[in-house]
């Protein structure tokens, strides 16, 4: 079976911006392009994203400057399940979090659920590479989709 | 015995599906790791959570969903808030230091 991001990389579910002058809102809309492109979901699915992070703060942002913006599982405009890959090569500022800390994202991991099964399994394999930091830091340098599967090569991490 | 052997943990997020499966997969790793056999840990979102709480041991969320548990049954549920919701590693400090695991 493939990883996550070999799944990225063949549905072409990825995004390279440099992301100047971008707000976050932006960011979170040019995320889910790539999940457009193939019908995944619906062309204004971003505004849910965007009204959820409005109304509790960008608790999905997380260490190592990772954002994974999300709904729910089966939101309305979903039709596939998936991840929208986008990197950044300015860091996106979200704005501050409950506690008064910056929060800023520079990796993009959007999520479209509409498949339990499918959608636990992407869970399971991103909470592995957000807690695998040689492999964020090459992805946060990729610039290509093979930059994507060679950065997965480079750092596999630890098996748990 | 630990103590939260047999025990009933729920993870909360806003919609049920990105964050408090993150959460539910770290817990695993901390129930794992502490050698803890709990009943079940279950995710939801906390629209569903706040009726869901009572029939759970303990509840954890993020910081923003606090409010949300207020009024909570202290006694029966613990509530305890995570600033990283992927951090196997906060998680097992929160739960030490809640006294639900030595």
């Amino acid at each position: 079976m493939s990883t996550v991001l070999q799944d990225i990389v063949n549905k072409k579910h990825y995004k390279f911006i440099d992301g100047e002058g971008l707000t976050w809102q932006e960011c979170v809309k040019i995320s889910t392009e790539s999940l457009i492109a193939d019908g995944s979901v619906s062309e204004d699915f971003y505004k849910q994203i965007i009204a959820c992070i409005e109304k509790y703060g960008p608790y999905m942002v997380f260490e190592h400057n990772v954002a994974m913006p999300h709904t729910t599982e089966n939101a309305e405009g979903v039709f596939k399940t998936g991840i929208g890959f986008m990197r950044c090569k300015k860091l996106i500022d979200f704005g501050k979090d409950e506690d008064g800390e910056q929060k800023e994202a520079n990796l993009f991991f959007t999520l479209c659920a509409a498949n339990s099964d499918e959608h636990m399994n992407n869970i399971q394999q991103l909470a592995s590479i957000f807690a695998n930091e040689p492999l964020l830091d090459a992805l946060a340098a990729s610039d290509t989709p093979e930059d994507i599967l060679k950065a997965e090569k480079d750092f596999p991490g630890e098996d748990d | 015995m630990a103590r939260l052997d047999g025990k009933k943990l729920l993870a909360c997020c806003a919609n049920g599906a990105g964050s408090s499966l993150l959460m539910e997969n770290a817990i695993k790793k901390v129930m794992t790791r502490n050698n803890i056999k709990p009943a079940a840990i279950n995710h939801c979102a906390v629209s569903e959570g706040k009726s869901a709480a009572s029939g759970y041991d303990v509840v954890l969320c993020a910081k923003p969903f606090a409010k949300t548990f207020e009024g909570i049954d202290a006694s029966k549920t613990t509530l305890i808030t995570l600033k990283n919701v992927m951090s196997d590693k906060e998680i097992e400090t929160a739960l030490k230091d809640a006294g639900l695991i030595d």
